[in-house]
């Protein structure tokens, strides 16, 4: 689920970067530490969108840096459980198969696929029914729901199902 | 348009969903004297013998505390299975009581005494929804199956998987550790063996340690489950397909439905209501129609067809249709319509009074509404009443003998003989508090005054109502 929140950040700046574009300096510096990290507690970092505000900056003593605390509003992305995802296949195995969903990596184990359709390795390793209608391989499409999440400090990972109404192939690659 | 399908299946549900609801807030201690369990049963049963109906009346005819009742509808609105509406009326009684309030001081009053005469009175009205109720049921059916047949198939349970070397254990949030690039496998991070899936790895050895036997023990349970609840909800099930391809019964809104009610030309409040001071007392009279008569005929028909057939005694008025209840249902269910009004151990001599006031109160009620079905009913309800006549008589006096002991048992068994008149007489006092008050073969109405004003009093709970007729009696 996304959630547009404002989250507050101390940024170190070196005083190379004082000067008329401080702010500018201060922002891009955000962005590049900030967006595409994850955090236990919020989800990945998708956007930062505004600045909110910077607080007073701190000299710190013998460096030189400047502490400022940013307060910025940005996009995150947060999975749970039971929510349902579009994600693109990115491995198939004997075990299941691995999905992502913009950061997000889901791995669906094979008795989370339905039963009618069956591992077929190779080339390109993939679960199939049995008329062949719906393959499910590297770069398809799927809905899944997500039956479990790992919440590290740093790091979120899922297990999800297709074995449920709805779920399962929305694109596939093969036949588009 | 026909209720009595969904009637059925509203008292099926109430007896499977909300047999033990109790609606105390919680910082209310349940002694067994407050515990109000069986509530929600009564309630829904006595409003599908009603369409609109004003909350207060609903609460003076269940004897229940009208905050009582408000608790328990609110529940049920929440549960989807009522709709209540609310709306402000200018009420007679309450004007004639703030005027006598002013009148008796004067002094300072003077300058309030305007404002609370144009003051008006929220009143609340409920129905069931039985078209909601259709959806409700069967969603809840849903989701109850679905929970359970999730967990068998351990379809929402993380998958676990065993090193067979060295017997470490992963699941699937293990995964991206687990992959390898040389093959399709997961490959264990201590000794890279190959790791085996624990449902394989169950399958293959049945014997299993304390955390399989765990494990099948919870499956078995759930199976269990499963299956006594296809085979316990199955009369709801089978209502529920009976119901399918019929047409729902909607009133409307209250709006609506009062337009319709008085363009039917039925006189909105019976002579039965006018003999009542409080009821006429309430300006604009809402609170009955005699369609509500009808509906309650068709019900106490059930009741003794049932009832009836338990017992095999008077069958004539219990000529039905109906299938029997299953004992699961008879047992639990049965018991709270008896307790409806608080009469599980109801005396038969009150079934004398009341059979006898219910006569009187035909009559009267004849002039103003000659249904046919209620005809019907007058007509089975005389055969009853006249085959029972002697009996009753007989059991009166030993009732008599029994009053002063209060013993329960004694007069359970009574009031199982009884048990086909006594649900008549249910119905009656949910129609008309009348009889109580007429009540004059009794020769204890003064008493019954004071109970209801007890009843008022104190938070009338169904075994308040137990004792309460004992006292009438
Ligand atoms: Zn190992």
């Amino acid at each position: 689920m996304f959630f547009h929140i404002v989250l507050e950040r101390n940024m170190q700046l070196h005083p190379r970067y004082f000067g008329r574009n401080l702010r500018d300096n201060l922002v891009s510096k955000l962005m590049k530490d900030v967006e595409g990290t994850c955090s236990g507690r919020h989800g990945f970092v998708v956007a930062i969108t505004g600045i909110e505000n910077i607080g007073k900056g701190l000299i710190r003593d013998g460096t030189g840096f400047v502490t400022f605390p940013v307060k910025y509003q940005c996009v995150v992305f947060r999975p749970f459980k039971g929510e349902i995802l579009e994600a693109v296949v990115t491995m198939v195995n004997k075990m299941g198969f691995f999905a992502e969903a913009g950061p997000v990596q889901i791995f669906v184990s094979n008795h989370l696929i339905p039963d009618d359709m069956e591992f077929q390795s190779g080339d390109m390793p993939n679960y199939t029914t049995s008329d062949g209608s719906v393959k499910i391989q590297k770069d398809s499409e799927v809905r899944l729901k997500i039956i479990g999440t790992r919440v590290d400090a740093t790091e979120i990972f899922c297990i999800g199902t297709i074995k449920d109404d709805f779920l399962g192939v929305i694109n596939d690659p093969a036949t588009a | 348009m026909s209720v009595e399908p969904f009637n059925r299946l509203v008292k099926l549900a109430a007896r499977a969903f909300y047999d033990d609801i109790t609606t105390k807030g919680d910082n209310q201690p349940k002694t067994g004297r407050s515990d109000n369990r069986g509530i929600a049963v009564v309630v829904l049963d006595a409003l599908t013998r009603r369409q609109w109906v004003r909350e207060e009346d609903l609460a003076k005819d269940l004897k229940l505390h009208s905050k009582q009742l408000r608790r328990t509808l609110r529940f049920f609105e929440e549960e989807k299975l009522v709709t209540r509406d609310h709306r402000k009326e200018t009420a007679k009684g309450a004007k004639i009581y703030s005027a006598a309030v002013a009148a008796t001081a004067e002094g300072q009053r003077t300058a309030k005494e305007g404002e609370e005469k144009i003051k008006l009175h929220t009143h609340s009205y409920c129905c069931l929804d039985y078209a909601q109720i259709y959806d409700v049921v069967r969603y809840r059916l849903h989701r109850l199956r679905k929970k359970l047949k999730d967990e068998l198939e351990n379809k929402n349970t993380v998958q676990e998987y065993i090193c067979p070397n060295c017997g470490r254990r992963y699941n699937a949030l293990d995964a991206l550790r687990l992959v390898s690039p040389d093959d399709e496998y997961f490959h264990c991070e201590n000794c890279n063996g190959e790791l085996v899936a624990e449902s394989d790895k169950l399958a293959a050895q049945e014997g299993g340690d304390g955390d399989d036997n765990a494990r099948r023990r919870r499956r078995e349970k759930l199976k269990d489950m499963l299956q006594k609840m296809e085979v316990q909800l199955k009369p709801l099930m089978d209502q529920l397909n009976r119901v399918k391809d019929l047409p729902v019964p909607e009133f409307g809104s209250l709006q609506a439905w009062e337009a319709r009610a008085s363009a039917a030309g039925r006189p909105v409040n019976g002579d039965s209501s006018s003999n009542d001071p409080f009821k006429s007392s309430q300006g604009l009279g809402y609170g009955r129609t005699p369609m509500t008569f009808i509906g309650e005929t068709k019900v106490e028909v059930a009741f003794s067809g049932v009832e009836g057939k338990e017992e095999d005694v008077k069958s004539e008025t219990a000529s039905s249709d109906r299938k029997v209840l299953p004992p699961w249902m008879i047992k639990q269910g049965m018991n709270l319509t008896k307790e409806q009004r608080g009469e599980v151990k109801q005396e038969s001599k009150m079934d004398g009074i009341s059979s006898a006031e219910f006569s009187d109160d035909k009559k009267s009620n004849d002039d103003v509404d000659n249904k046919s079905l209620q005809d019907e009913y007058v007509k089975a309800y005389y055969a009853a009443l006249l085959k029972k006549q002697q009996e009753l008589e007989e059991a009166a006096k030993k009732q008599e003998l029994l009053h002063a002991p209060n013993s329960n048992g004694v007069s359970e068994s009574l009031s199982n003989r009884q048990v086909g008149m006594k649900s008549k007489r249910e119905e009656d006092e949910g129609e008309d508090d009348v009889e109580w008050e007429e009540a004059p073969t009794g020769g204890s109405t003064g008493e019954s005054y004071k109970v209801n004003d007890l009843n008022f009093e104190a938070e009338a709970s169904g075994e308040e109502e137990d004792d309460i007729d004992w006292e009438d009696g």
